[in-house]
């Protein structure tokens, strides 16, 4: 890593001028495909061309490519003129490209948007406000998708983006196992939660667990502040991190550290910790159940799945994905047709079968796939009660720092009152900033 | 004026020659830096980046905040740590082992040179998927080696002290193979004769090494001790890939830090006065050096 702190920094900027270069000859090849036939039609009189035209619309998706390409190909064979470029981007480089391209400001027309990065490219006015284009499409329209997913959607009081698909927790469990400690149906309470972890990892012995606990993940530690009737960050942006609720939810996930019902760190391997029931109970989303499957087929019909178990109510994450107009795409008009198709029926269900990635549009889930399916199903279950994360652009930083507290209660034996007291008094300093 | 084209009309060959390497140094390292410069006395971040005009400068206050930021100050004992300890162990053992296999030509010692070497040339997430399981406390070899002589599971990654020691010797066996390479080829550069002269004085095995080996070996001890230095104060990808800067920082380099603030929390400024805090660093580690090789003795 010679220098490279001060290259890397400094490359985002060589790389702008670098892309501006280029961006030139790539704006001119699209000028000349849309916007200057018509005036080029006219003028040689062959007018013909003028109407159609041929546009490419270019889209950026994060993960594997071939979850996606099958259903441009459907929008290619329903829009004859117009081709679909799309590129894959994964995950761990997304965000250094979408970087990248704010910095050229030379990038997709098309943008997946990962729901909690929405707040921090919107407020650097990278996104397009859809609300036009909203008004005159019904596809397009909120009531369409889940709540929690629109929230997403939404940067102080501007519509940047459409559901695209969602993703929620909830609990994993050995039914088998969770039925030997009076529990087959699941635990449904935190106490009844703390119950059966504390039952499962008497009975176990030693290398059992009860539970998992991502501390790495704000998510995880925001899920069970919600359920405690906490919110994060109110409306006036002012943090509730040492309110009683909150600091309820750290007291309760403190305990099963203190009495060793969850493994330290990510070190245990889910599938084989549930498959051999050293971790009957883990709280994850829906792209584990095919793993599940496909791994531990020998505990097939032993396991299921079920929403949270609550407190004052059951309330999950709402992650997932949105799209997005980027801001100096030269086809906004394309650009929402497209995402409007993607938003649809058709595509929704397709980008289900090839990514199992589960639909942000409601009435997707009447579909027999998803009602006859009861692990599916739970996921349906939780995702109406499902938040996502505060909507402020500093919340990267607001969620190291708050992971970074937990992390000096549980390994480093901190005080929870007065260690969130202290994280409340940083955050403040971030949100004032 | 007259001169300066006579000169260059009499050295032209030459710039072309170097030409390529001073544009290239010029492009990718002079300028960034000197942009890395500028960066740092603004509060350059991502909306500063997509529109210029909201970027403003701030004067010293990056630099100040950094010296209060506990976690960079942290990040610069840590550093300071894999420095003292990693160096001098990379230094003595990658010689060690040069100078081992440097006792033989057979197949077996050609072999050891391989298997020495290939660490360096292995790609560094194969590495950390490698060693993470290595020292997972709970399917790890390590603990279950431990496990033989009746030692109790050691959290190696995720016991604030012992991590920075699991990642010294993570980094260290990457290290060793290019290191020995250098010290294996100085070692061939030797001269025979002076070997000979020493037996026919009745020097012994441990005073040819005392007296010839390692003086002679002085340039290429230099040289690995400069690079080395250079790269372990810059210690990036092992906290990167294995604990993240975890737990509780205790991992966290300065460069780590650097990269965390500039690209996970897009504060660009704040990042840059730090990278400039290490770049100055790194240039006394290496006056320092360079001084301290002045008094030494050349054969």
């Amino acid at each position: 890593m010679k220098k490279k702190g001060i290259i890397t920094v400094a490359a985002l900027l060589s790389i702008s001028l670098l892309a501006g270069c280029g961006s030139n000859d790539s704006n001119n090849s699209n000028a000349g495909a849309s916007g200057d036939s018509g005036a080029s039609g006219t003028a040689s009189a062959s007018s013909g061309t003028s109407g159609g035209g041929s546009t490419t619309l270019k889209v950026w998706f994060m993960g594997t490519s071939d979850s996606v390409e099958p259903i441009a190909k459907m929008y290619e064979e329903k829009n004859p003129g117009v081709k679909v470029d799309v590129q894959a981007i994964p995950w761990d480089a997304a965000h250094d490209k979408l970087l990248t391209a704010v910095a050229s400001k030379e990038g997709p027309d098309v943008i997946q948007m990962g729901t909690t990065w929405i707040p921090e490219f919107a407020e650097a006015g990278a996104l397009l406000d859809l609300a036009p284009y909203i008004e005159k499409d019904p596809a397009l329209k909120a009531d369409n998708f889940f709540d929690g997913a629109i929230q997403t959607t939404q940067f102080n009081g501007v519509t940047v983006g459409i559901p695209w698909y969602v993703e929620t927790r909830a609990l994993f469990y050995r039914s088998d196992l969770l039925a030997d400690v009076g529990y087959p149906e699941g635990p449904k309470t935190w106490d009844e939660l703390k119950d059966a972890a504390e039952k499962l990892v008497a009975k176990g012995g030693k290398g059992h667990y009860a539970v998992n606990i991502d501390a790495k993940d704000q998510n995880y530690l925001s899920m069970f502040a919600w359920q405690a009737g906490s919110d994060i960050i109110d409306s006036n942006r002012q943090p509730l991190f040492n309110k009683p609720e909150y600091v309820e939810a750290m007291n309760y996930l403190n305990s099963f550290y203190k009495e060793k019902l969850v493994p330290v760190g990510s070190e245990l391997d889910t599938f084989a910790a549930f498959k051999d029931g050293t971790l009957p109970m883990f709280i994850s989303g829906p792209w584990m159940i095919q793993g599940v499957k496909e791994k531990d087929p020998e505990i097939e019909g032993k396991w299921t799945i079920k929403t949270l178990p609550a407190n004052k109510n059951n309330k999950s994450l709402m992650g997932g994905s949105d799209l997005s107009i980027f801001k100096y795409s030269k086809h906004p008009e394309e650009a929402a047709k497209f995402i409007s198709f993607m938003s649809g029926m058709d595509a929704q269900l397709k980008y289900y079968e090839t990514s199992n990635s589960l639909p942000a549009l409601k009435e997707a889930w009447n579909d027999s796939r998803f009602t006859s399916d009861p692990l599916i199903s739970a996921f349906g279950e939780q995702l109406k009660v499902a938040v996502p994360t505060p909507m402020i652009a500093e919340w990267e930083e607001v969620s190291q720092a708050s992971v970074a507290s937990f992390e000096q209660i549980t390994i480093g034996g901190a005080d929870v009152q007065s260690e969130m007291d202290k994280l409340n008094g940083k955050i403040a300093g971030i949100l004032s900033k | 004026m007259k001169e300066l084209a006579r000169g260059w009309s009499k050295y032209k060959y030459p710039y072309m020659f170097i030409a390529p390497v001073i544009i290239l140094l010029t492009v990718f390292s002079v300028v960034p830096i000197i942009v890395a410069l500028i960066i740092s006395f603004t509060d350059m971040d991502l909306i500063g980046l997509a529109d210029y005009s909201h970027i403003k400068g701030v004067g010293f206050s990056n630099y100040i905040d950094l010296f209060k930021d506990p976690v960079f100050l942290k990040s610069i004992y840590n550093t300071a740590i894999y420095v003292v300890i990693g160096v001098p162990l990379v230094v003595i053992l990658s010689m060690a082992i040069a100078l081992l296999l440097n006792y033989g030509t057979g197949w077996l010692f050609k072999t050891f040179r391989l298997v020495y070497y290939l660490p360096s040339i292995t790609n560094i997430v194969a590495v950390a998927v490698v060693w993470g399981y290595l020292y997972n406390s709970n399917y790890g070899l390590f603990n279950y080696v431990l496990s033989w002589f009746g030692i109790p599971e050691q959290q190696w990654l995720l016991d604030p002290s012992l991590a920075k020691v699991s990642l010294i010797l993570l980094a260290l066996w990457k290290a060793l193979g290019l290191n020995m390479i250098i010290f294996l080829a100085a070692l061939q550069g030797i001269p025979r004769d002076y070997y000979e002269a020493a037996e026919l004085d009745g020097a012994t095995g441990w005073k040819k090494l005392r007296y010839i080996t390692v003086p002679l070996l002085g340039f290429a001890t230099f040289f690995v001790t400069i690079t080395t230095l250079i790269g372990w104060i810059q210690f990036f990808e092992e906290p990167f890939v294995m604990t993240k800067g975890g737990p509780l920082n205790a991992t966290m380099s300065m460069a780590l830090f650097i990269y965390n603030n500039g690209f996970q929390l897009n504060n660009f400024g704040y990042a840059a006065s730090g990278s400039f805090v290490l770049f100055i660093i790194i240039i006394i580690a290496t006056i320092v050096q360079f001084a301290v090789r002045k008094k030494e003795v050349e054969y």
